[in-house]
């Protein structure tokens, strides 16, 4: 059998690792100001964050009635409302250039991101 | 008469698998209700994992299978994610189940860490594949960290239950 001090030691290897790749995560985060909101694997809007000018709302439902608002920033994206269970999506605040960490609705299978593609022509395309 | 017997064991089977799953669905409905402490999609205790490993180590794999199941189909129906809850249910299940011909009754903190590890991996398996949410990797690095906390919690409550709790009924 294995002894207990060996476990023990594999397990604080683990977090170890862990929190190694929790910090080093930050620097394979696409750099960019383009937002994508993604459903379902599919990318409905895309937005040049550094092109809005004003504060706006983008309504996101489905057919099983979830439903999220997203509302857009100058620079800064974020989901501000939801009717799914848990809110996490709505407690993990602003996306930004600065602060490229998705935003995750798991319930509702929703995923706003950051991307270091260009918006270009399509910016807001359906 | 040994017809009626195993009858009466196999009642009893399902009498004490069926306690033991209401334990976890009380324990899973209760902590839902708890709001979430980190803004991170999967970070949370799992105190019905308790249930699972201490049946797992303490009454049998089949035992503990269906008591997993009946609280993931059940609890996934309150919650309405049970796509992400049986992938990591089913997960974490086969990692513990393999991990437990590893470990000694001193050890069962071993199978909360693993099968806390193996649950997360299971549900973001579920959202890639499924959901088809790549960007949810993010987070791995993050779960895996709050999988090994919380199991040492919930492993260690298995242990201690395992080592002063009999089996009721023998």
């Amino acid at each position: 059998m294995i002894k207990t001090r060996t476990w023990i030691i594999i397990i604080a290897v683990i977090a170890a690792v862990a929190a190694a790749a929790a910090i080093a995560v930050r620097f394979f985060l696409p750099a960019g100001t383009t937002a994508e909101i993604v459903k379902d694997g599919k990318v409905l809007y895309r937005i040049d964050l550094d092109r809005v000018t004003e504060e706006y709302k983008i309504e996101i439902g489905d057919e099983d009635g979830d439903r999220n608002t997203v509302t857009v920033r100058p620079g800064m994206i974020a989901v501000t409302a939801a009717d799914c269970p848990d809110k996490i999506c709505v407690a993990a605040g602003w996306a930004s250039g600065e602060r490229p960490y998705p935003i995750v609705c798991m319930p509702h299978r929703l995923t706003v991101r950051i991307t270091s593609g260009d918006a270009g022509a399509d910016a807001e395309a359906r | 008469m040994s017809g009626r017997k195993s009858a009466g064991n196999a009642a009893k089977r399902i009498v004490k698998d069926a306690l033991f799953a209401a334990i976890a669905l009380v324990i899973f409905v209760v902590e839902a209700q708890i709001p979430p402490l980190v803004p991170i999609p999967g970070v949370k205790l799992g105190l019905a994992n308790i249930v699972t490993v201490w049946v797992l180590m303490r009454v049998g794999a089949k035992d503990a299978f269906g008591v997993m199941l009946t609280r993931v189909v059940i609890g996934g129906i309150f919650s309405g994610r049970i796509v992400f809850s049986l992938a990591g249910g089913l997960f974490s299940f086969l990692a513990v189940l393999i991990l437990k011909r590893f470990i000694t009754d001193r050890q069962i903190f071993v199978a909360g860490v693993v099968g806390a590890i193996f649950h997360n991996a299971g549900q973001l398996a579920a959202a890639v594949v499924i959901y088809r949410s790549p960007s949810v990797l993010v987070y791995a690095p993050v779960l895996v960290l709050s999988a090994v906390a919380t199991g040492l919690l919930t492993g260690l409550t298995a242990q201690f239950l395992a080592q002063r709790l009999r089996v009721p009924g023998e």
